[in-house]
């Protein structure tokens, strides 16, 4: 059943075309990878679906209700979440602090209830901080909690993103190259977390990324773009062979991968 | 040295006995040496030192709050300069206040507000017209002044209407790009002013230029509040329940949704933070300090005029933040009396000072270089000088540590009735 | 009231090409700094204020050597212009070499302080000074093209009055064209005006196409504050009397002209600031009789502050500038 739809979505920058008449459809509980070389638009779409550009037309569709129009956070409190290309960590503040930010729209005390400190807005406080501590356990990065976030190592700041993206308990996860930069052993490490995340928590997971490997491991659909068109969509075996993708790009890791 | 510090880290006796006999000596100095400027400022610094302590909190606040409702008005209460050194320590507290307030604005939510004294206007001519007979000009019922007693529901309507401003100034001002922000924020604060020096006409509101003089005092049971002495416990209480709210805030959802925002936008909206609510939250608190610290100055000058409310205040306030350290709330405090002070006593001091040198033909300083008039020269270096530096202010934020054993005795949400792998709870 | 509105259009023009002239290159200052740097150089107005200071000091030395009368008063203000735009012109590079390129890197909330600091310490430093010179912070300038010429609007069509202008006017008109057409002539044709424009639009690039970036930056603060700092001779030459704080208002009303022309767009900051002056002048000669005198003159800077949160609200890109996407 479908979870996410993207209907003829356009993207224009005034002279510039980024993402024209894409068309998605993303079945609940799948891995979905979006791939395509530089500057084929992938982030942008993201950042269509997750309400940071308003798309020039077409319709993006969660559960069947229109999410255009909204407003980044409100699309996240409709269940989307994200991680980002460039880390957008909240450097200054702690690990469990970052992940205590992504309950935001869970928490339900209003302004007196923080003032007051009542009864209501401590045992909330108390379970949030319970929830962050049980996520950073999750992704491995527990013993980290009172770090700032600056300083963490690159692999763990990553990780810390997921945490965080988690944290809004969303009902689909778009990660953006999520393994850039990570050694394999820190690949091997995420795509456990990717399908772990797809099993235990429900949920539906689209991914940006570059290491084909991973892509053609983990991945159940693949949609390629390039210059801002759709020019393939299918599973794995599918691309692998497809003259267009080949033609557009597909990296070395293809032939290696399983 | 270094060994000795390591030593009194460790050995929490050893520092109750060493704060111990400072806040004694300091004491006994002030009490007996009234003129002692240094002993007065040596006994108020004594909390700096009680603040590097290893007490616990708890013990910490007791200690300060003995210090400066009991120790502190006593000492200085022997002599003449009794109410002087009141009248510092009050103005200390309100502008604490209102730095804590600006904090919020600028180190917490990183908006970069430098029309702040705006707000602290609104509160004092709130006040200032209602309690003088100004307001017989145009309200059509009641009878003005109200008496003092009325002081202190316009701390909170003062409270209100300044929040209020915030928000109307908001909206408009924080959909436009940070960096504008600033300068927008500089244009209200100026509008502000100039309309308050020019309502007084068609309907005389503000009394233009020449003020609202005559402001009734606080009145509380019969007992009128006039002098510093007597206005000073007034500022500490509200100043206390300043920090109070303002501690609350730091560490809660709002708190962390201001950090959050302040360090990067964009992935604060993707984790679900309405931007422009809790920017325009984040104004609207720091105003309401603002306007309630006006309604207290308003009662303690008894006079009220758009002189001041200049953008040097709120430059002044920004210097506090600064030099304290951005977002942290003893930074702050540190900060707002260091300036206070400064201003206050130390400038005047040093000018008086310079001026006997020069009387008795030992060192001529111009009168152009006077420390007095040096303030913009002094703020302007503080700030150059911090922001290459250090940044993040004599006292920088801290971050809350969290206790491991209270993180970890979780245990799944019954309400779900799922429990997800490891411990975490779900909603699919 | 139209009637007056009408009768006062004449003083008003001329009055408000006068000043637009002078927010006109100010606002290039703000405009191209923050076109490089994406930074309101919140130091820019004290550089102008420095500049009439600097200036009015070397004609009133001028005059104390006796120099005003034996020389053409044009060759005395050419020698004091060019000197003054030389040390305004160090100090703004100064200012960029030790305050805002450290910080280049640190959040903008830093840089924006340092500048108020700057500006803070400069108007303080040029009290002082005068202060011990003149024991008095309020400078006056010799007075030079004080000639009022009549020009007879009256003559064209009965329902305006003459204009009056101080024959200073011509001369504050004429440079500020001047310096305006070798500043455009400059960017938009020399290759230095090139990097400048390619710095701006994207900085590693530039410098990938060995561009000296540190180079360019340091020359659009020289020019910037040079021309900036001439303006201010020319503003103490206009009208006569100076003071330290006059640069804050006025930077801050040039800034709202290059926000109103599209900041970073070296032709909308001349158009807003002409602009702006415009404007101004014509709400200070008919919002006390419009209002019935409710709205005193002190309300035509209320009047600049309003148009910059118009503009920065309705289209913060201003008139000529381009909507530009933050990339995620």
């Amino acid at each position: 059943m479908s979870i996410l739809t993207v209907k003829q979505l356009t993207k224009q920058f005034g002279g510039l075309i980024a993402n024209n008449n894409i068309d998605m459809d993303v079945q609940k509980g799948s891995i979905t990878a979006v791939i395509g070389p530089n500057g084929a638009g992938k982030t942008t779409l993201f950042n269509m679906v997750t309400g940071v550009y308003q798309p020039t037309s077409g319709d993006i569709l969660l559960n069947g209700e229109s999410l255009v129009g909204l407003k980044p956070h409100q699309v996240a409190q409709k269940g989307i979440s994200r991680t980002f290309q460039n880390i957008r960590l909240f450097r200054a503040m702690t690990v469990l602090e970052n992940v205590m930010v992504g309950m935001h729209t869970h928490l339900r005390s209003g302004l007196f209830h923080m003032i007051l400190s009542t009864p209501l807005m401590r045992k909330e406080e108390k379970e949030a901080k319970q929830e962050a501590y049980r996520l950073l356990q999750y992704v491995g990065l527990e013993s980290l909690y009172n770090e700032e976030a600056k300083n963490l190592p690159y692999g763990a700041q990553r990780k810390l993103e997921i945490a965080r993206a988690l944290a809004t308990k969303p009902k689909v996860l778009l990660l953006d190259e999520p393994a850039a930069g990570m050694n394999p052993k820190e690949t091997a490490e995420l795509t456990k977390l990717i399908y772990d995340m797809r099993e235990q928590l429900q949920l539906t997971i689209i991914l940006i990324e570059h290491d084909m490997k991973l892509v053609m491991e983990i991945s159940e659909h693949i949609i390629v773009l390039d210059h801002g068109e759709k020019i393939a969509e299918g599973t794995p075996d599918d691309i692998r062979n497809n003259e267009k993708v080949i033609e557009a790009y597909l990296g070395k890791g293809a032939t290696t991968a399983s | 040295m270094k060994k000795w510090l390591n030593v009194l880290e460790k050995n929490k006796r050893l520092q109750a006995t060493v704060i111990g006999m400072y806040i004694a000596t300091t004491f006994i100095s002030l009490y007996l040496a009234q003129k002692s400027v240094v002993a007065f400022l040596l006994l108020l610094s004594s909390l700096l030192f009680l603040y590097f302590t290893s007490f616990s909190n708890r013990v910490k606040w007791v200690i300060g709050i003995l210090v400066l409702s009991v120790l502190l008005p006593l000492a200085a209460s022997q002599g003449e300069a009794y109410q002087s050194y009141m009248e510092v320590a009050t103005l200390v507290g309100i502008y604490i206040a209102m730095a804590l307030g600006l904090n919020i604005v600028v180190g917490l939510a990183g908006l970069l507000d430098l029309g702040f004294v705006a707000f602290f206007a609104i509160g004092a001519y709130t006040y200032g017209i209602f309690a003088t007979a100004q307001a017989n000009n145009f309200m059509p019922f009641g009878h003005y002044p109200l008496s003092g007693e009325s002081f202190w529901i316009f701390l909170i309507i003062g409270c209100i209407v300044a929040a209020i401003f915030g928000v109307l100034l908001g909206i408009p001002v924080l959909r436009v790009k940070g960096d504008y922000l600033a300068i927008v924020t500089l244009g209200f604060g100026e509008i502000i002013r100039i309309i308050f020096n020019n309502l007084d006409k068609p309907v005389n509101i503000t009394n233009g230029a020449m003020g609202l003089a005559s402001v009734q005092p606080p009145k509380l049971f019969g007992i009128e509040f006039m002098y510093p002495s007597q206005f000073y416990y007034v500022v500490l209480v509200i100043l206390l329940l300043t920090i109070f709210i303002v501690r609350r805030l730091e560490y809660s959802k709002i708190g962390r949704a201001w950090k959050a925002v302040r360090e990067n936008e964009i992935a604060a909206q993707a984790m679900g933070i309405p931007l422009v609510r809790t920017k325009l939250m984040a104004f609207a608190v720091g105003a309401s300090f603002s306007g309630m610290m006006g309604v207290v100055f308003a009662a303690k000058q008894t006079f009220v005029d758009p002189t001041s409310f200049t953008l040097l205040e709120s430059i002044t306030i920004l210097v506090m933040v600064i030099l304290g350290g951005m977002g942290s709330v003893p930074g702050v405090i540190l900060g707002a009396a260091l300036v206070t002070i400064l201003n206050l006593q130390v400038l005047t001091e040093l000018t008086n000072w310079l001026n006997q040198l020069s009387l008795s033909g030992v060192v001529h300083i111009p009168d152009a270089l006077s420390p007095a008039k040096m303030q913009r020269f002094i703020f302007g270096l503080i700030l150059i000088v911090f922001a290459l530096y250090r940044p993040q202010g004599l006292l920088p934020a801290k971050n809350p540590r969290f206790d491991e054993k209270e993180l970890k005795s979780g245990v799944t949400n019954v309400a779900d009735g799922k429990e997800g792998a490891k411990g975490v709870y779900f909603n699919g | 009231m139209i009637e007056h509105v009408l009768q006062t259009l004449p003083q008003v023009i001329i009055d408000g090409l006068a000043l637009g002239a002078v927010y006109a290159i100010v606002a290039l200052g703000y405009t191209m700094v923050y076109g490089i740097l994406e930074l309101i150089n919140f130091a820019h107005g004290e550089i102008f204020m420095t500049g009439a200071f600097v200036g009015t000091a070397l004609l009133l030395s001028f005059s104390a050597f006796g120099w005003l009368s034996s020389m053409p008063m044009l060759l005395a203000l050419l020698l004091v212009l060019v000197a003054t735009s030389i040390v305004t012109g160090l100090l703004g590079m100064g200012i960029e070499r030790i305050a805002y390129r450290p910080l280049r890197n640190a959040p903008k909330l830093i840089t924006l302080i340092t500048a108020i600091g700057i500006s803070f310490l400069l108007q303080d430093f040029v009290r002082f000074i005068t202060e011990l010179k003149k024991g008095n912070y309020i400078l006056t300038g010799p007075s030079l093209f004080t000639g009022q010429v009549n020009i007879s609007a009256s003559s064209i069509w009965s329902g305006f009055h003459d204009a009056s202008v101080k024959s200073s006017f011509f001369i504050v008109l004429v440079t500020a064209v001047v310096m305006m057409v070798t500043l455009d002539f400059f960017v938009n044709k020399t290759k230095w005006g090139m990097a400048m424009r390619a710095v701006a639009q994207d900085r590693e690039t530039a410098a990938l196409m060995s561009v000296n970036v540190n180079k360019v930056i340091a020359l659009t603060f020289f020019i910037g504050s040079a021309l900036g700092g001439a303006t201010g001779v020319l503003f103490a030459i206009q009208y006569g009397t100076i003071d330290p704080y006059i640069g804050f208002i006025l930077g801050l009303k040039a800034f709202t002209a290059a926000v109103l022309g599209g900041i970073g767009n070296i032709r909308g900051a001349m158009f807003g600031g002409i602009v702006l002056g415009l404007l101004e002048m014509f709400a200070a000669a008919n919002l006390p009789i419009v209002s019935d005198g409710i709205l005193g003159a002190e309300y035509k800077d209320v009047f600049a502050f309003s148009i910059l949160i118009i503009v920065l609200i309705f289209k913060p890109e201003g008139l000529f500038g381009k909507v530009s996407v933050e990339k995620v």
